[in-house]
């Protein structure tokens, strides 16, 4: 038995910011700007007590609502996200009481960010290979907005809160219809996507919560996400391409062998640049963040999701999806698409 | 790339008339010399000269000549 990815759908909050509410927030910005370097023309952002979890119930309620399942069949949870509702109990134990799913399956958080979506379907493909499970649900939802400081612009016009639901299911099949995979991990870079206070390590206090403006005028606590653009970007350049080239070297398939690219929609800058970079068909990548923003794990999901509803995603299609970000976490794989 | 068409694409990175950047400016007197345009200059040595450049590299320019060499943008 292989994991074969059944129906995906996603939610989002209902408020949203737009790229002319920022513009006007940030004067020295023009919309144009935040445009051509983003992509994106609205965030959504869950509400002062909206969780990951809510966002996640949404997505799952509305997969059962396509008749794709029903929560009876589903037999293991994974929920990625790095914005839990509590540090204990775990999310997704909460959600399967939320969801009514048996009390036979199985529940787990993992906290990962960009990457989460790869290393989710991976975990789904093994426990579905090896017999553990048959249809697992696999969430991921983020309230990235909740870490952020009204006045940092540099995250503002790039993160929206989102959540997606993703069913694989056990399927007959002689070949994997998930993979091969390929991952990396590079701890090194975790202090330049990070929200430094809150947790264990480091446990707000006054001192955390003090905010400071950097050289760009950008304001943030301890207790903020900070991100360093341009370490990302160029983590990116080497992260990406790379691991595009090892997927292909382990599948033994070219760029020409895949019929739909959807890689982490992190920006449309960056991805203009990857897809140019890696020569890769316009009409073969997807982008898909106007809408919604960065939603880190949830990207890829929602972009395969609306590659399916604008008919570019269809049955038997060969899709490389990768997945890079906050850790450094990254990974890609091949989808074929039933 | 030639030198005057990469400064033409870096004057359009810090929203200047094209042909304004001829080399000695100091880069601390742009202010849009932020990250984001860092971004944007390393995307160009990458797309046009094939050279990855990191972050902690383009801190330690002074001026646009020196960008320039970084990355090996013919004089």
């Amino acid at each position: 038995m292989h994991a074969a990815l059944r129906a995906i759908e996603y939610h989002l909050p209902d408020h949203a910011v737009s790229t002319a509410d920022l513009a006007a927030e940030f004067p020295e910005w023009s919309v144009e700007k935040i445009d051509s370097k983003t992509g994106i023309q609205a965030r959504h952002i869950a509400s002062a007590g909206e969780c990951a979890s809510d966002l996640a119930v949404c997505a799952a309620n509305k997969l059962f609502a396509s008749g794709a399942a029903v929560p009876a069949q589903i037999d293991y949870i994974l929920l990625c996200t790095q914005s839990p509702d509590h540090f204990l109990p775990t999310t997704a134990c909460l959600l399967q009481d939320r969801l009514q799913i048996p009390k036979s399956a199985g529940a787990l958080d993992f906290n990962l960010g960009c990457s989460g979506f790869i290393y989710g379907i991976g975990l789904a493909e093994g426990l579905i290979a090896t017999g553990q499970a048959s249809n697992v649900l696999l969430l991921t939802a983020e309230t990235y907005s909740k870490f952020l400081n009204p006045r940092d612009r540099s995250v503002r016009t790039i993160f929206g809160d989102a959540a997606a639901a993703t069913l694989l299911t056990a399927v007959h099949s002689t070949e994997p219809l998930i993979g091969p995979f390929v991952y990396g991990t590079d701890g090194a870079g975790g202090q330049n996507l990070m929200v430094p206070a809150g947790a264990m390590r480091r446990p707000r206090s006054g001192e955390t919560s003090t905010v400071t403006e950097d050289d760009q005028g950008n304001a943030r606590s301890a207790e903020n996400l900070f991100m360093d653009g341009p370490e990302i970007f160029n983590f990116t350049l080497s992260a990406v391409p790379d691991s595009v080239s090892k997927l292909l070297a382990k599948s033994g398939k070219t760029l020409d062998d895949v019929d739909l690219f959807i890689f982490h929609q992190a920006n449309r800058y960056m991805l203009d640049h990857l897809r140019k970079r890696l020569k890769i068909p316009q009409e073969k990548f997807c982008v898909s963040m106007a809408h919604c923003g960065n939603t880190v794990s949830s990207t890829i999901p929602i972009a395969l999701k609306h590659a399916w509803m604008e008919d570019r995603a269809k049955p038997g299609m060969l899709a490389m999806l990768v997945g890079f970000g906050v850790g450094y976490s990254w990974g890609a794989t091949f989808a074929r698409l039933t | 790339m030639t030198r005057d068409e990469f400064l033409k694409a870096f004057d359009e990175v810090l929203e200047l008339p094209p042909g304004t950047l001829r080399g000695p400016e100091l880069l601390e007197d742009y202010p849009l010399w932020d990250s984001t345009a860092m971004i944007s200059f390393m995307a160009l040595a990458d797309s046009n000269n094939g050279v990855r450049l990191a972050p902690k590299q383009l801190a330690g320019c002074a001026t646009v000549a020196d960008l320039l060499q970084l990355a090996n943008v013919e004089s």
